[in-house]
């Protein structure tokens, strides 16, 4: 039995004997599955995740505020459909491509969202384990001014999502198939991640 | 309400007289049941007729017979209802774009353009776009906006006014070949006001439209779920005039309701999207409503989701839970804001972000295929609903007077409870025992039970059951064979009316709620009267009805002209 393991059953037994009351509010939470992307180097842009529609890309920067290029195919912006560095990162949501040109010019370099590509990074973090997301609605009736953070405890970070929700990756899958996208043609696989 | 023949009272009745006479009694008895059934004085009366109707959605939600709506997160692959998901931004959302509130329109063009890749069916923006822009985030919307129009996806914004959109056609856009793009073309300008009774700033009802001054039904703004409504039908202006045009000024159709959040919503959701809310809780003295709406009865996406998968992995590694959750989907982009006020309480009584309003409409408006409750004092013509009640009342109290005959025969001028409470054997037995202790002893006695049972409430439910039985064990004690006998009949006669009066209101509900589209709190009041306890306290007028019949009776024997 591995040390989280038991940690988690010596967690569980405690809460069970009602030791455990409460956790405890501490800083602003950290999204399930830190690290992100933007912590870790070396990542690349594998292929899209968009059932083979438009990805829409950004330009602009931080400063400035981002706002809406274009869209385009994979194949624009990677004709071979080889891997893309990213070469640039932003609150873990958008990844900054190599190109400015896929929209015409003077765009400056273009930003995509993580959400419509794989990355190397999430191929490695897939074989790892899944965790929950913690979201609340803020419908609590408050007779003050806002400016706080909610506390947010992934109470349910090791339950399974019930219902139809599956697993991102289904137990005994084969690691290697999981990147890929549905209806793709094997040869358009995306390329591996680079070691 | 002689039968006519001026033959005198004393002769008994023959069949038809007797069945006319029934049948007038007991109209004349629903009539007075029907006024003060409605008997509004001051609007006393809504607030818990209203409170009813949010339990019977509380307890019977989820039932399809009441709410048909379907659970996104158990049909997503193979929904029979369009799917309504509710997109939420929050300051987390505009964080991971760099952006803050209010949100700009800059940020509302670039989450447009993600959206696009989920191919929904249509997008509703519940925001006012009325903070000024600066004319390239204008022309960047516009232009994203046009792109999704020609991809086939339907787009409303949230106005107040038909104006609201005029700032954005003032900047002089042009898409790629050149060609003007006004704001009036690319988006469907829609009302997002809301309503709420008065009695509890509940938000039950839903406009059909926003009408400005004046301005007959008909002829003002559409409400959002209305407007998506009717654009996904064959003919959504004949769907519009059929909606709006054949309703009072300012009517707006209930809002049915369900306590059981959306399963989808158990990616995210603390708590659990299974909400049991029992009838037996409030018959506890417990709390009858749900405290809180933690799970939402929408299907609902973050946008921060939406916006980085670090931040809800579990949509999965292609998206496939996303693509099955918003493909051809209606979403409705609202905000969750804190200090925003942009909150609605729902007939539950919990709060939610305002956009689950116009969520909840467009479902309802899906449930019922078109066809929402709409309240009785929004419909024409009005007294044909009420004739509808009168009817069903009659019913009911013909059932109280067959019964009434049954237990006193032809003169039922005993119109006390349905059957009394002591036997004459239980008097006599209970009175001497009683008296054992001075008046003054078992007064004050009585007094202190009686206080502490109004002060607990715990204790109220207990001491019902405690003296039931005791009233029994008395009356199986103390009364003879006979006496019980002729109470268990007037138990079982009143039993069989009692199920006969459930039936017919079980009917009633049906054609009520399924054909006449009335909502809970219009046929509610049937059951009041089920147990004949309300009949009871309108008999006097059954006692007027015969003196005034006696006395007809005896002018048309005196050769009175009639």
């Amino acid at each position: 039995m591995s040390r989280d393991t038991m940690s988690k059953w010596l967690l569980m037994a405690l809460m069970s004997l009602g030791v455990v009351r409460e956790l405890p509010a501490g800083d602003p939470p950290a999204p399930a599955g830190a690290p992100g992307i933007c912590q870790l180097a070396d990542n690349r842009i594998v292929g899209p995740r968009t059932r083979n529609r438009p990805l829409p890309l950004l330009a602009g920067d931080a400063a400035h505020g981002f706002h809406p290029a274009c869209t385009v195919s994979w194949s624009s912006v990677s004709p071979n459909n080889q891997s893309l560095p990213v070469v640039g990162c932003f609150q873990n949501s958008l990844l900054q491509l190599d190109n400015d040109s896929a929209c015409g010019r003077g765009t400056g370099r273009l930003w995509v969202s993580s959400r419509w590509v794989l990355t190397s990074v999430d191929l490695q973090r897939e074989q790892s384990h899944l965790a929950a997301t913690c979201q609340r609605l803020d419908n609590s009736a408050v007779a003050a001014t806002r400016d706080f953070l909610p506390d947010c405890v992934p109470q349910n970070a090791e339950l399974p999502p019930r219902g139809d929700a599956r697993l991102a990756v289904p137990p005994g899958a084969p690691a290697s198939a999981a990147g890929v996208t549905p209806g793709q043609p094997a040869a358009a696989a995306p390329a591996p991640p680079p070691r | 309400m002689s039968d006519g023949s001026g033959d005198g009272a004393d002769r008994p009745p023959d069949t038809h007289s007797r069945l006319l006479r029934g049948a007038l009694h007991s109209l004349l008895l629903a009539a007075v049941a029907l006024f003060f059934l409605n008997f509004n004085l001051v609007g006393t009366a809504s607030p818990s007729r209203r409170f009813s109707q949010d339990l019977v959605y509380a307890w019977f939600g989820d039932q399809a017979w009441l709410y048909p709506r379907e659970d996104t997160g158990q049909t997503l692959r193979a929904p029979t209802q369009p799917r309504v998901v509710v997109v939420i931004l929050d300051e987390r959302a505009l964080a991971l774009r760099g952006a803050r509130w209010p949100v700009s329109v800059q940020f509302h063009a670039q989450f447009l353009a993600e959206l696009e890749v989920l191919r929904p069916r249509a997008v509703l923006l519940d925001f006012l776009l009325i903070d000024p822009a600066a004319p390239a985030d204008v022309c960047d919307l516009l232009s994203v906006a046009a792109r999704l129009r020609a991809d086939g996806i339907a787009l409303y914004v949230a106005v107040t006014r038909t104006d609201d959109l005029a700032p954005m056609d003032a900047v002089d856009c042009r898409d790629a070949a050149g060609r003007p793009i006004h704001a009036s073309q690319v988006f469907t300008a829609v009302s997002v006001e809301r309503q709420a009774d008065d009695s509890d700033f509940v938000s039950r009802r839903y406009p059909f439209e926003q009408l400005s001054g004046d301005g007959a039904a008909g002829q003002g703004l559409p409400s959002a779920a209305v407007r998506m409504y009717c654009d996904t039908t064959r003919s959504p202006g004949g769907c519009l005039t059929r909606l709006i045009g054949a309703q009072a000024a300012g009517a707006g159709f209930e809002l049915a309701w369900s306590a059981q959040g959306d399963s989808f919503n158990q990616h995210w959701s603390h708590a659990s999207c299974v909400e049991s809310v029992s009838p037996m809780r409030a018959v506890l003295n417990k709390p009858a409503l749900p405290r809180e709406s933690a799970c939402p009865p929408v299907a609902t996406l973050f946008a921060t989701a939406l916006l980085s998968p670090v931040e809800d992995p579990t949509l999965g590694t292609t998206n496939e839970q996303l693509f099955d959750l918003a493909d051809g989907a209606f979403l409705m982009v609202g905000g969750n804001f804190r200090g925003s006020g942009d909150l609605v309480t729902t007939p539950l009584h919990t709060l939610l972000p305002g956009v689950y309003y116009h969520a909840a409409a467009l479902q309802n408006l899906f449930a019922f295929d078109g066809h929402p409750k709409v309240r009785k004092e929004f419909r024409t013509p009005r007294i044909g609903f009420y004739l509808y009640d009168l009817l069903v009342l009659w019913v009911l109290a013909a059932i109280f007077l067959w019964r009434q005959r049954q237990l006193h025969g032809e003169h039922p001028g005993d119109y006390s409870s349905p059957f009394q409470l002591f036997s004459p054997a239980a008097r006599g037995w209970i009175a001497p025992f009683v008296a054992r202790w001075p008046t003054p002893v078992w007064i004050v006695g009585a007094t202190v039970l009686l206080l502490l049972m109004a002060s607990y409430r715990s204790l109220q439910l207990i001491a019902v059951a405690a003296i039931v039985v005791t009233l029994v064990a008395v009356e199986l004690r103390v009364a003879d064979k006979s006496e019980i006998r002729q109470r268990a009949r007037g138990l079982w006669l009143y039993l069989g009316a009692l199920a006969l009066s459930l039936m017919v209101i079980m009917l009633a509900v049906w054609v009520g709620y399924r054909w006449l589209r009335l909502p809970p709190g219009d046929w509610l009041g049937y059951f009041s009267f089920a147990a004949f306890g309300f009949f009871v306290a309108h008999t006097a007028i059954l006692e007027f009805g015969r003196r005034v019949d006696e006395l007809y009776v005896a002018r048309i024997a005196g050769g009175g002209a009639p």
